[in-house]
């Protein structure tokens, strides 16, 4: 039996936001193909957070030399582990070059559910604090929608995907529809309060907003806090593509899941100047498939479907399908994080945590926010939380013998840290495009990231230090340690921005709803749609605009305009 | 308890006359006798030697030690196949100069000595081990300070021990699916660990 070829809509990627056009578009009835480059993934057999460290060959050291050869950048994650290590691609396979003096670091993940396998859960509401920004700074271009534009989506997303916290009512970051919140511990609970005190509640703590069940949801389990997230959950208590949307889209009758696909580009009709389908090299056996559909969604992530446009030029579209604009590409933002301190939260010694919550806490943005900072715009939150010392301290220590044994038996001291993640400004001058020379695995030409901070973004990881340090000290912290480490772009893993949604065809790529402008049945609803960075993690919101995307997409296929 | 032994009692199953208790740290010996067959980068006397101080550091006591949860063959299995060439090299230097030491002190290799005077060597290597660590603020090295060998050891050995079902378990009690969270529960006394022999 031959394969079929042609279907209502293609979906390209099946993360994050793949796994949501699958959901999305094959509810509405269309007959749905979603195109994965990586290999299928069984929960029952890959999914591994029951394996204890007693039973991995390095006991959760990682196999080193064979990571230093195969994944020398996605093992610098501190998801990448001995477990989940297979999560994320080989390096060799997906070369990506960068400009002389600036590093990127590039995290990826090839495989059905793509790094929603792998996510750190985190979800936040944006605030017209961050869609009216860059109109406000005269920087980038303005967002085409607002808050009360995505609202009603993040309602929608939120109530399938489950998502835990505590409503506060802040206007700079949004309540969500919550499921119950997790519990702080008691050094939390003590920050929290002292913190409340004596910054006047303009600086609140609440406990981290998490796509994390905590009571039962959609034939999925709550969270049993056994740790390890980023190596599966074969309750599926957190969401991802696996645990929630792609099961949602197979009950339909109308998903067709292709692994082994890597696409290589987008067909473009000139005389109709609609996208026609999607070009594949199947992994396996190295051949070049076409696919088409009527509508195309680009879910691969900011950079790979910014590739693919990339590589998908035409006659009409020399520099990349879809880039009348000349944006495509450019724009690139991460956060920049690696800013705060650590500190020794005395009291509560005879107290301890239970279970392994994985979930942090979360301090909402307050610069900026009320009163204007004079050395930078915008701002950024504050992750960390509250936690005891384990035997590791022991490494350091002269001790041995039975009484040492005994020491490392109990907990060490509570301490205490505060993360920062900072908001990136879009800059024309940070951009990807491909190499000239470099190919990966398959022949495609792999990407030339050229990404540095701006002054504006290492003046923020500067603040978070001191700011961070600050409050420990206000909360009778001891042994404080300040850091504000130089790590390059890329490895907050939230890039985004190089195919920027806007109101001008002439200065961005895509309209308010996620649709190229110049090719109206292709939908680009990753990352890359971005116009701004916010400072809260940008997955939710990913979910949300493609939920929306899709959904005018259907409407407009009603109507007979796509 | 020899390795023939062992192999002679695991191949009748007399093992299974065992009491349970007993039959489990039976295994356990066993398997860190085993183990020695099959050692890649230490040879017998320098297991010998890293075996003894891994159990000074994490001793038996009413829960297995680190020679129960095979410490050595773990750290062996790191030389071997974990650590770069230079920090092997280092390591092995270290071990070989525990033996200088303790035979111009007390005219002994390090397992030879007397349980008061490999007490005494770990102190003093516990001494250079705070004293290097305060030296790498200020003089840059080679290395880390913490990759000079008694600071290996002791990360090796508490790794191998803490990771290992019984250090997990027994020690630690672990669960690995605890069903619910709590923040702030008080904590259960820390019992008393006698030291058996």
């Amino acid at each position: 039996m031959s394969e079929q070829t042609s279907y209502d809509a293609i979906v390209v990627g099946s993360g994050i936001t793949g796994g949501w056009a699958a959901k999305e578009l094959t509810e509405k009835g269309l007959k749905t193909l979603v195109l994965e480059a990586g290999r299928p993934i069984v929960p029952e057999q890959d999914y591994v957070e029951h394996v204890p460290t007693w039973e991995v060959k390095f006991r959760g050291l990682g196999d080193r030399k064979k990571q230093l050869a195969d994944q020398p950048i996605q093992s610098t994650c501190y998801a990448c582990d001995e477990w989940s290590s297979k999560f994320f691609v080989s390096d060799k396979e997906n070369p990506y070059t960068t400009a002389q003096g600036k590093p990127f670091r590039w995290i990826r993940g090839r495989q059905v559910g793509g790094r929603s396998i792998t996510w750190g859960r985190q979800s936040y509401r944006w605030s017209d604090l961050d869609f009216e920004a860059n109109l406000r700074d005269g920087i980038g271009v303005d967002w085409p929608i607002r808050y009360a534009d995505i609202a009603p989506w993040y309602d929608y997303v939120e109530q399938f995907a489950g998502i835990t916290g505590e409503a506060l009512g802040l206007q700079q970051l949004p309540d969500s529809k919550f499921l119950p919140p997790m519990e702080l511990n008691c050094t939390e609970k003590l920050v929290r309060e002292r913190v409340s005190k004596h910054f006047g509640g303009e600086r609140v703590l609440t406990i981290g907003r998490a796509a994390i069940l905590t009571k039962d949801l959609n034939e999925r389990a709550a969270c049993h806090y056994c740790g390890p997230c980023e190596r599966g959950c074969i309750t599926r208590s957190y969401f991802s593509s696996i645990n929630a949307t792609l099961p949602a889209a197979e009950k339909t009758g109308r998903l067709t899941l292709r692994p082994f696909s890597v696409a290589h580009s987008v067909i473009f009709d000139s005389k109709t100047r609609r996208a026609k389908g999607v070009r594949v090299i199947d992994a396996n056996s190295r051949a070049t498939l076409e696919f088409h559909a009527r509508v195309v969604f680009l879910c691969a992530s900011t950079l790979e479907s910014t590739r693919l446009l990339l590589n998908s030029s035409t006659p009409e579209f020399s520099s990349g399908l879809a880039n009348s604009s000349g944006e495509l590409g450019h724009n690139v933002m991460d956060h920049i994080k690696a800013g705060g301190a650590d500190g020794v939260i005395p009291g509560n010694e005879d107290r301890v945590e239970f279970g392994r919550r994985p979930n942090g806490v979360y301090m909402p943005r307050f610069r900026n926010v009320k009163s204007k900072h004079p050395d930078f715009l915008r701002g950024y939150g504050f992750q960390g939380g509250g936690y005891r010392e384990g035997w590791e301290r022991g490494i350091s220590q002269t001790g041995f013998g039975a009484d040492f044994k005994k020491f490392l038996r109990g907990p060490g001291p509570w301490r205490f840290s505060f993360y920062g993640f900072g908001e990136c400004l879009p800059s024309h001058d940070n951009y990807v495009e491909l190499d000239t020379e470099k190919v990966d695995a398959w022949g495609i030409p792999a990407l030339k990231i050229h990404s540095a901070w701006s002054k504006n973004e290492l003046a923020l990881r500067h603040d978070m230090a001191i700011t961070a340090s600050e409050m420990l000290a206000a909360v009778g912290a001891t042994d404080i340690r300040p850091f504000a480490l130089d790590e390059p772009p890329g490895f907050s893993i939230h890039e985004m921005g190089t195919a920027r949604m806007g109101r001008d065809p002439k200065t961005s790529v895509l309209n308010s709803y996620n649709q190229a402008h110049d090719v109206k049945n292709l939908f680009v609803t990753d990352g890359g749609a971005m116009a701004s960075s916010s400072c809260v993690n940008p997955s939710l919101t990913y979910m949300a605009l493609t939920a929306r995307a899709c959904d005018y997409a259907v409407q407009q296929m009603k109507k007979g305009d796509i | 308890m020899r390795r023939r032994e062992v192999l002679q009692i695991l191949a009748t199953g007399t093992a299974l006359q065992l009491a349970p208790s007993k039959l489990l740290m039976f295994l356990r010996e066993a398997r860190a006798l085993i183990d020695t067959s099959s050692l890649r980068t230490l040879d017998a006397h320098q297991d010998a030697t890293v075996k003894a101080m891994a159990e000074m550091i994490i001793p038996r006591t009413d829960t297995p030690g680190a020679t129960d949860v095979g410490a050595s063959a773990f750290i062996d299995l790191m030389l071997s196949e974990w650590y770069d060439d230079d920090d092997r090299t280092r390591f092995l230097k270290g071990l070989a100069d525990v033996d200088s030491q303790t035979r111009a002190l007390f005219g002994k290799d390090f397992v030879d000595c007397a349980a008061a005077q490999q007490r005494d060597m770990l102190r003093t290597l516990g001494e250079k081990m705070i004293e290097e660590s305060a030296e790498q603020s200020r003089v840059e090295h080679e290395f880390p300070s913490d990759m000079s060998f008694y600071p290996m050891l002791r990360r090796l050995t508490l790794t191998a021990y803490y990771t290992s079902e019984a250090g997990a378990t027994d020690e630690l009690h672990f669960e690995m699916i605890p069903g619910r969270f709590a923040g702030c529960q008080s904590a259960s006394p820390i019992k008393e660990v006698p030291e058996q022999k």
